[in-house]
């Protein structure tokens, strides 16, 4: 299953976007404070380049021998007491989910932030039989009684102000009058979340990493969340992209020293938990179950295809905060489960190429974005790779297909260029105003409406070339 | 770039039957086709893992030993980057009276730690005298009642005394090692975590905890190990709020390191 198309245009969404002014301060500031924390951290890292690379080559080489790899996963999570499952499709993942909350008679789950139970809509389908999904994250959780959706990956209600947060919470938690003051309002937040942290049966959270040495799934938080998910509930759920296996624990300690520097320019994030299977026979606390879901939906496929490198992102975060696009219109306005320069490429693995129809040009291609990246991911690269893609599969718009068509026949031919300078020049002539055309009629309108052309020059460089020689 | 495959439609996702599950056989099946499609891809070799890990442990240790203030001092210097608050007592029989001071000056009333066992230290006697309640955590199961009862304690506790692992200067990070009287919840559910250790847990580097993490599980995991090693760097934090920094959300408002000069006498 795929994600549902979206309906409005993301012209439409992204001014909206545009329009919204305290979303584009609160974008800027954060995105601007993130850029600074990182270059800050990796300014106070020489070896940080070095690792860099060293990501990098970890993760070409495990994809290499992803099969084997994962092998060495399983058995090793098996040998641990745990359970492995294996999900083709995002519908399968979400059935695998529901028969072990329904088989242990779940009521609730507490969540520890994923993307991955995200991109497969878990929480709506837990909903449907019964069982209540709670977002632990801060942020999340605030979307989450809002009704909302992320708009960033790292700080997914940072467009919401404190004082919508206090309100919102004065609302939907019946506490009238909370102030509008952070250290309040989590406060609150740390007492309804706490108590359901102690009555839930299910703890369900994505992965960071999973380790196939060792059979170790690993969980970076900065709040805790990710550790009482994992030790409170009698069950715990992990739903894992199969790319996020790595070989050995000497991997491990060389993302650790580069993925919160990218995120949020903290040396390490707070708590970085090794999960190990279930609770021990000598344990006084832990699950008594422990699952582990394997997730493909999109993913296989590219392991030989042209979107693969995007299978070594670690979902920093550093290439939204980066990106011209990004900080003008921010998460939503992309429409699906991942945003941002990479989202773009993470949505054309996971619902094909029809569903980035538009959004393939949601990027300047300034390459900002794979300077920022741990593990240098060429972005703008696969993003023209896509544009290419939509082009050739036919899904791009006819109008926009004919006219490219006939420009690159024009381009190839002097005399029909000349020719077509010629007459251009005087079928600009209504449109133009101080040297731009702003709007164009009938189907070439639709290029216009996001863009400015620059009117054809009254004469040629050949022209005036001819003229001086 | 030849080929186009890009999406899920080109997968075997379309055509499987509904309801049917899919196997790690079809599964791994699955990844080994779509990996033989590109021989010889990827260049990349994997990365150089330690030989004898636990050898190579012992060694590191050594080494570190002659060395070790110049560790301590910067593991400080990090912890109180991350807003941790760092203690330093010459031996171990001055641990109590440092804690009790702790436990006043925040007028804390009931303590939960590890067992003396564990920590190296018994801290009943002089808490007890100044009126502040130990609950130390039993090192063998009890029954679920009493499991229960327990989690309930912790969750009311005001304060949580550990050990440590390893304490990382890089980072000024504590690694915690869940095991038989070693519990979790310890070092998570009370608002203030207080970690004792000593020397012979200071590393420099996250490299360095890459290689005790080798060492640890080279060969069968000891009996009484538990199922979760967790890095603590810092109390438990969130900016999600217009980015404004607040501390203690799920986990901890405070961490402690109280470092021993003496020794702790139980890592040998
Ligand atoms: S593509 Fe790179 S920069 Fe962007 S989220 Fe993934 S790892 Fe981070």
């Amino acid at each position: 299953m795929t994600e549902p198309l979206i309906t409005t245009p993301l012209r439409e969404r992204a001014a909206q976007a545009l329009g919204d002014r305290f979303l584009h301060e609160a974008l800027d500031i954060a995105t601007t404070r993130f850029i600074a924390l990182r270059r800050d951290a990796f300014g106070d890292f020489p070896e940080g380049e070095a690792l860099r690379d060293r990501a990098r080559a970890i993760k070409e080489a495990t994809l290499q021998r992803l099969d084997a790899h994962l092998e060495t996963l399983v058995a090793n999570i098996e040998r641990l007491g745990g359970h492995v499952h294996f999900a083709t499709t995002a519908e399968e993942a979400r059935e695998i989910v529901l028969d072990i909350a329904r088989r242990t008679g779940a009521r609730m789950a507490v969540k520890s932030k994923s993307m991955a139970t995200e991109e497969i809509h878990l929480n709506d389908a837990l909903q449907a039989i019964g069982v209540t999904p709670v977002e632990t994250d801060l942020g999340e959780y605030i979307i989450q009684l809002a009704h909302e959706r992320p708009s960033h990956i790292i700080a997914p209600a940072i467009h919401k102000t404190k004082g919508q947060v206090a309100e919102l919470f004065s609302r939907e938690l019946r506490r009238p009058g909370l102030p509008a003051d952070p250290e309040v309002l989590t406060k609150i937040a740390r007492e309804e979340l706490r108590e359901k942290f102690l009555t839930a049966d299910l703890g369900i959270t994505g992965a960071n990493f999973a380790v196939a040495d060792t059979g170790t799934v690993v969980l970076v938080t900065n709040e805790g969340n990710g550790r009482m998910v994992t030790s409170l509930p009698r069950v715990h759920v992990a739903v894992m992209g199969v790319e996020k296996v790595i070989p050995s624990m000497t991997d491990l300690a060389v993302f650790l020293a580069i993925l919160a520097k990218s995120a949020t320019g903290q040396k390490l994030s707070v708590y970085t938990t090794l999960v190990q299977g279930p609770r021990r026979p000598g344990e006084l606390e832990g699950p008594d179950e422990f699952h582990l879901v394997l997730l493909d939906n999109g993913r296989v496929a590219q392991l030989a295809g042209p979107l693969r490198e995007s299978l070594y992102c670690l979902r920093c975060g550093a290439c939204l905060n980066v990106c011209p696009v990004y900080r003008q219109i921010g998460g939503h306005a992309y429409g699906y489960t991942y945003p941002g320069p990479i989202g773009i490429l993470l949505t054309a693995m996971l619902n094909g190429p029809a569903s980035v129809r538009d959004l393939s040009h949601a990027s300047s291609l300034c390459g900002a974005c794979a300077d920022a990246c741990p593990v240098r991911i060429d972005i703008p690269r696969m993003l023209i790779e896509l544009r290419r893609e939509v082009n050739v599969r036919g899904i791009a718009p006819r109008s926009e297909r004919i006219v490219f068509k006939a420009l690159a026949r024009l381009l190839r031919s002097p005399t029909l260029y000349r020719l077509a300078a010629r007459i251009g020049r005087a079928a600009q002539r209504p449109f133009v105003s101080d040297g731009r055309i702003r709007a164009l009629p009938s189907f070439f309108g639709e290029w216009t409406k996001t863009r400015d052309l620059p009117s054809i020059a009254a004469r040629t460089f050949q022209e005036r070339w001819r003229d001086l020689s | 770039m030849t080929s186009h495959r890009l999406g899920p439609e080109d997968g075997a996702s379309s055509s499987r039957r509904a309801g049917a599950r899919t196997t790690k056989a079809e599964f791994l099946a699955r990844v080994r086709g779509e990996m033989a499609k590109t021989p010889g891809l990827f260049v990349a070799a994997p990365a150089e893992r330690p030989a004898q890990p636990r050898q190579r442990l012992e060694l590191l240790r050594r080494e570190l030993s002659e060395r070790w203030p110049q560790t301590l001092e910067r593991f400080r210097a990090e912890f109180e980057r991350v807003a941790g608050v760092f203690h330093r007592v010459p031996t171990a029989a001055d641990v109590p009276a440092a804690l009790e001071r702790i436990c006043r000056e925040r007028g804390a009333r009931r303590v939960v730690s590890w067992p003396s066992e564990e920590l190296g230290v018994a801290l009943a006697p002089v808490l007890s005298a100044a009126g502040i309640a130990v609950e130390s955590m039993p090192r063998a199961v009890p029954p679920d009642a009493e499991r229960l009862r327990i989690r309930a304690a912790v969750a009311e506790a005001d304060v949580g005394v550990t050990g440590a692992d390893l304490a990382v200067a890089e980072t000024g990070t504590l690694v915690l090692v869940a095991a038989a009287g070693r519990p979790r919840s310890t070092s998570l559910l009370p608002p203030c975590h207080v970690a004792i250790f000593d020397r012979t847990v200071l590393v420099e580097s996250l490299e360095q905890v890459g290689l005790a993490l080798e060492a640890w599980h080279e060969g069968p995991a000891p009996p009484e190990r538990g199922a979760v090693i967790n890095f603590i760097t810092g109390p438990s934090r969130t900016a999600d709020i217009e980015l404004t920094l607040t501390r203690g959300v799920h986990g901890p408002k405070e961490i402690h390191a109280l470092f021993v000069d003496g020794g702790l006498g139980l890592h040998g």
